[in-house]
């Protein structure tokens, strides 16, 4: 049987040990990056930015949305079948969604007219501050009210909302076409409509 | 008994004193003198020492060890807030040990690389085992040792019988007794107990299953909080929770659709005695949907009874109070209408603390911050909650106006102000009872506290691995119990004649050595037993008279 | 329903005179080793005795040969023929002690039944019950070890460290009777709580035997280097290493499983309670770590150059791990485990 002398055993373990000890210091400190919220209790996910495209024909049907805006206005998604819809989730004690509303508005009036609708999603707000922050940053485009996450949960099957906030964009037949989950960007959210539109 | 390996020159006396189960990558002393350096060589010598005991002991001491700092330093993935206390407490030290993962020892490599290293040692000892049991299976007992006397536990005695005779029937007994038997000319051997070594197996490969069904939820599962206020309700979304944790592999879609709504929430508490304010009973009423459209039900949630709904659990895990309040602003316009999460920060009075942001009132963004009090009492000049239920509520805010910092992309916490862009108003904070407002300087507007609702903490958690962990939970008890129970044990009889014509009969018996004891009474059973056999016993010997095969022994004791 | 304040009160009374009454079984055995007859040999020819006395036991047997009396009844029996060739008839004062005990195991049940009684529940929900439920179970388990293995030098170990205990439950950690908070209303908490309760109270005897098996092997080892140095008089009559290396270990066999199908009870209880079966709670931590230890010790039993006192100390540390949970952990740091009811 294979019996190494003394010293080399020795040298062994003391690699091993040796070995060990360093990938601890040097594998240390990465902890796996899991989706969550911050810990000081921010209370909400929002998920790590990333922008999904869909080519042609690799689009799934958005679901039946229906809902009421905050003006208590009935709305269909279907109704607006031969315009591109973009979605966006927001709520107004959100931070980020803050940071993208301006963008998000001025975009809205520069599509105007051009067969491009927005619609806001409104999640766990109260109606008189959803007002406000439309107010506050000039929001033209109506948003519905989604108290229960009805709207979130019809997309669930096809392209879930996987934070807030998340924005679809949705062609002319009602096929999801991309969605931003983060912060979205004028420019880069004006490409992806404009990139959509011959559909 | 030491589980070393029986060298294949060893004789009869010691196959029969060795139990060969244990046999495992032991290195007998004295080995040969080293060959080839080889790699190969070098490989093996690393894999038995990997698989030996004594590396099994030094893994598992380390695992202990190891899991320390994992109880006394705050951890990443229970408490995140503490951990961020420890940064501010200690701001030199905490960088150097989060370096070695040790706020977050669980999930270290160096924690994987300990238990991953033991269950390979542990594979690499129980695989060849199993093999080694199942090929034994049908191996005999070994032969007979020649001097039954040596062994731990022996018994002679003289009967008329002779000596075939004498044998048969004591296999024949021993067989009933479910021994696995070999019986020769001069000698019995019967064996028993080899379940000890499948219970041992069992053990430690369920121990293996509980690691695989851990690693299974850790990929597939996901856990989830939320807080509802009463009143509200929410679906199984990303969106709608507050914090998510999803497996390695799970997506957003992967989550089931249920909706749930908290119809109402009461909590009851000890009213009198010494252990008045402590909680007594929690009940939170649900109406809730496994799917959209589906038909709803209702449960009545409470603590240790979680709602199941589609194979994902929901817990109660905590309560509270949310008040409810309306800001206009400056302008005249509805800023704010609606419940606000306060957090508990003590338990005998539930004071709890919270704030209410209105970044959208004009001209300034207004922000207030304070204490909620179920049973508002005055202790000397400061304000107090004297029982946790809502015998006497009131709120009392300090106001702010300015920049609350939410306009930027980084998030905030919900419960506290981040007072760096806010200047405090003017107005005395005071304690307010439902339908008080409290009007701001400089016609920046006005709170109206409106009443309170209460809301509840849930935990949402889907384990697919929960239950193969329990049944492989449940195998390593059954392993333990049945390796700890059942003793290897072997019984020889020799039968031979004797001087005076009269057959001496010879009754060993050993088991494991360090096996649970009791096979001293199984076996004086037994040889009482083998010896009714014979029938009426020879005369008895005089008493003192040592026998001619006790060998080299001091004499017995004078009883 | 309101606690019963009457059998509460009786329940107090009946644990402060067990405490008393188990002082005095202490003084008793203390008496026996000062006093009683002198019957273990010295240490170092107990190991040959046993031996020769279960060769002389089947030479006793194969003497008397009478038709009924079976060799294997008590004859044939080594390890009881071992132990009593070492210990003789118990005297005067180790049944003076275990007469003693008996009365104050029976006061003291009946104290840990009346609490039962007055908070309308099984009687371990905080620090202070499940302290008396398990020194209540370590006597118990203490008597019934004691009768089985003659094992009489134990008394005035166990009883001393029960008195203690016992003593600092009903002082520093005395806890009135009361309801439990809804997190601990299950019948999870009952079986969870039960099989510590006696897995602690089983491996407290197990630690007992540990601290004297290292005590007896010093003085063996000192003894086998030359003559005793004196004042050896107590260490004379325990008995030898290897009796109590083997009554230790089985001590811990019996403990072991039981100890692991408390932390599988709690990992039941854990999942209906906060959702999740393991989320490395301190108080699970450590109770992980213990029972890690105690793999340790059954590992190191099967290894060569790890038994007798590293076994021993390995054992020991097991032990102060269990009390670090119950005591530090529990009590100090923060966790969902503090339901100690002390504030």
């Amino acid at each position: 049987m294979f019996r190494p002398p003394g010293s080399a055993r020795r040298a062994a373990v003391g690699a091993a040990l040796a070995a060990v000890v360093l990938s601890a210091a040097a594998c240390g400190g990465g902890a796996t990056a899991q989706q969550t919220a911050e810990g000081n209790g921010s209370s909400f996910v929002s998920g790590t930015y990333a922008t999904t495209v869909f080519r042609q024909g690799a689009r799934p049907v958005a679901p039946q949305v229906t809902g009421t805006t905050l003006t208590g206005t009935r709305f269909l998604l279907s109704a607006d079948r031969g315009a591109v819809v973009v979605l966006n989730f927001w709520g107004s004690w959100c931070s980020p969604c803050r940071e993208e509303a301006p963008a998000l508005g001025a975009l809205a009036r520069h599509f105007s007219g051009a067969g491009v609708r927005f619609v806001g999603v409104d999640i766990r707000d109260d109606t008189a501050s959803a007002e406000a922050f439309m107010r506050t940053f000039r929001i033209g485009y109506p948003s519905l009210n989604d108290p229960s996450d009805a709207i979130a949960l019809d997309f669930s099957g096809t392209v879930p909302p996987a934070g807030i906030p998340t924005t679809l964009v949705i062609d002319r037949s009602g096929r999801i076409a991309a969605r931003i989950v983060g912060t979205a960007s004028y420019d880069g959210l004006e490409a992806l409509i404009t990139s959509v539109e011959p559909a | 008994m030491t589980g070393l390996r029986i060298p294949p020159e060893a004789g009869p006396d010691e196959r029969a004193t060795e139990f060969a189960d244990a046999a495992g990558p032991q290195v007998q002393a004295g080995a040969r003198p080293a060959g080839r350096f080889g790699a190969a060589g070098w490989l093996r010598w690393g894999w038995r020492q990997l698989t030996s005991m004594r590396t099994a002991l030094i893994l598992l001491f380390l695992l202990a060890v190891g899991s320390v700092p994992g109880s006394l330093l705050p951890q990443e993935g229970s408490n995140p807030e503490a951990v961020a206390q420890y940064y501010t407490a200690h701001p030199r030290l905490a960088p150097i040990l989060a370096r070695f993962s040790l706020f977050d020892v669980f999930g270290a490599p160096w924690f994987a690389a300990i238990y991953l290293l033991l269950f390979l040692s542990l594979v690499g000892c129980v695989l060849p085992r199993t093999v080694r049991m199942v090929g034994s299976a049908r191996q005999p007992p070994p032969r007979a040792p020649r001097h039954l006397a040596r062994l731990p536990l022996s018994v002679s005695y003289r009967t008329d019988q002779p000596p075939e005779q004498a044998l048969a029937s004591a296999a024949r007994l021993l067989s009933g007794k479910r021994f696995r038997v070999r019986a020769e000319a001069d000698w019995v051997a019967a064996e028993k107990g080899y379940l000890r070594e499948a219970g041992n197996l069992l053990f430690h490969i369920a121990l293996l299953a509980v690691l695989v069904s851990i690693g299974l939820g850790g990929l597939y599962g996901y856990k989830a909080n939320r807080l509802l206020v009463a009143g509200t309700s929410f679906s199984n979304t990303v969106t709608a929770l507050d914090v998510f944790r999803p497996g390695r592999l799970v997506t957003p879609g992967d989550l089931q659709p249920f909706s749930l709504t908290l119809d109402r929430f009461s909590a009851s508490y000890v009213t009198s005695g010494t252990l008045m304010g402590q909680p007594s009973a929690f009940n939170a009423a649900l109406t809730y949907t496994s799917a959209p459209g589906g038909p709803s039900r209702r449960y009545l949630l409470t603590v240790n009874h979680p709602l199941v709904v589609d194979g994902v659990r929901v817990f109660l895990i905590g309560h509270g109070y949310a008040p409810e309040f309306r800001v206009t602003d400056g302008a005249g316009h509805v800023a704010f209408d609606g419940p606000v999460p306060f957090i508990p920060v003590e338990t005998s009075g539930f004071t709890s603390e919270g704030a209410i942001k209105v970044p959208d009132a004009s001209p300034q963004q207004l922000g207030f911050a304070g204490v909620f009090l179920p049973t508002t009492v005055d202790v000397g000049g400061r304000l107090a909650s004297a029982f946790p239920a809502p015998l006497k509520p009131s709120v009392s805010l300090v106001s702010y106006a300015g920049n609350l910092g939410m306009n930027s992309a980084t998030p905030q916490s919900v419960y506290t102000l981040d007072t760096a862009g806010l200047h405090q108003l003017a107005v005395a904070p005071r304690p307010l009872t439902a339908g008080q407002s409290i009007q701001l300087p400089g016609r920046l507007g006005t709170l109206t506290y409106l009443g309170y609702r209460q809301w509840i903490s849930l935990a949402i958690t889907y384990d697919p691995g929960q239950f193969p962990a329990l049944v492989s939970g449940i195998a390593v008890l059954g392993g333990l119990l049945l390796s700890f129970m059942v003793r290897r044990r072997r019984v020889f009889v020799r039968a031979r004649a004797g001087a005076a014509g009269e057959t001496i009969i010879e009754v060993g018996g050993l088991s494991r050595s360090d096996a649970a004891g009791g096979f001293e009474d199984e076996f004086s059973s037994l040889a009482t037993e083998i010896r009714g056999l014979s029938s009426p016993p020879a005369p008895p010997a005089s008493p003192g008279r040592p026998e001619e095969h006790r060998g080299d022994h001091e004499p017995p004791e004078g009883e | 329903m309101p606690i019963n304040a009457g059998l509460a009160h009786l329940s107090n009374g009946l644990l402060l005179t067990a405490v008393v009454i188990y002082a005095v079984a202490m003084l008793a055995f203390a008496c026996d080793f000062a006093f009683g007859k002198k019957r273990a040999p010295d240490v170092a020819t107990v190991r040959v005795r046993e031996l020769v006395s279960a060769k002389a036991a089947t030479g006793a047997a194969d003497g008397a040969g009478a038709g009924g009396s079976a060799p294997g009844g008590a004859e044939a029996d080594a390890a009881a023929a071992a132990q009593r060739a070492g210990r003789g008839p118990a005297g005067f004062w180790v049944t003076t002690a275990v007469v003693l005990t008996c009365a104050g195991l029976a006061l003291h049940s009946a104290g840990v039944l009346t609490r039962g009684l007055a908070v309308h529940r099984l009687p371990w929900g905080d620090m202070y019950e499940f302290v008396t439920a398990l020194t209540c179970v370590a006597v118990a388990f203490f008597l019934g070890a004691m009768v089985r293995y003659r094992a009489y030098y134990m008394g005035l170990f166990v009883m001393a460290s029960v008195v203690l205990v016992l003593g600092l439950a009903e002082t520093v950690i005395y806890t009135p009777a009361g309801e439990l908070p809804p997190a601990l209303q299950s019948y999870w908490l009952a079986i969870h709580v039960t099989a510590m309760t006696l897995a602690t109270g089983i491996f407290f005897v197990a630690a007992v035997t540990g601290v004297t098996y290292l005590v007896v092997d010093r003085h063996a080892r000192r003894v086998a280097a030359g003559p005793p140095a004196g004042a050896d008089g107590i260490l004379r009559r325990l008995p030898g290493p290897a009796e109590l290396d083997r009554l230790a270990y089985r001590t811990i066999v019996f403990g072991f499983p039981v100890w692991t199908f408390g932390v599988m009870a709690g990992a039941i209880w854990a999942d209906y309670a906060w959702g999740s079966y393991w989320s490395w709670d301190p108080t699970e931590t450590w109770a992980f770590i213990t029972w890690v230890v105690y793999a340790c010790f059954l590992h190191a039993r099967a290894t060569a150059g790890w038994r007798g006192r590293r076994a021993a100390l390995i054992q020991l540390t097991a032990f102060c791990c269990l009390l670090f949970n119950v005591l530090v952990v529990s009590l100090i740091i923060p966790g969902q485990h503090s339901y100690a009811g002390l504030h």
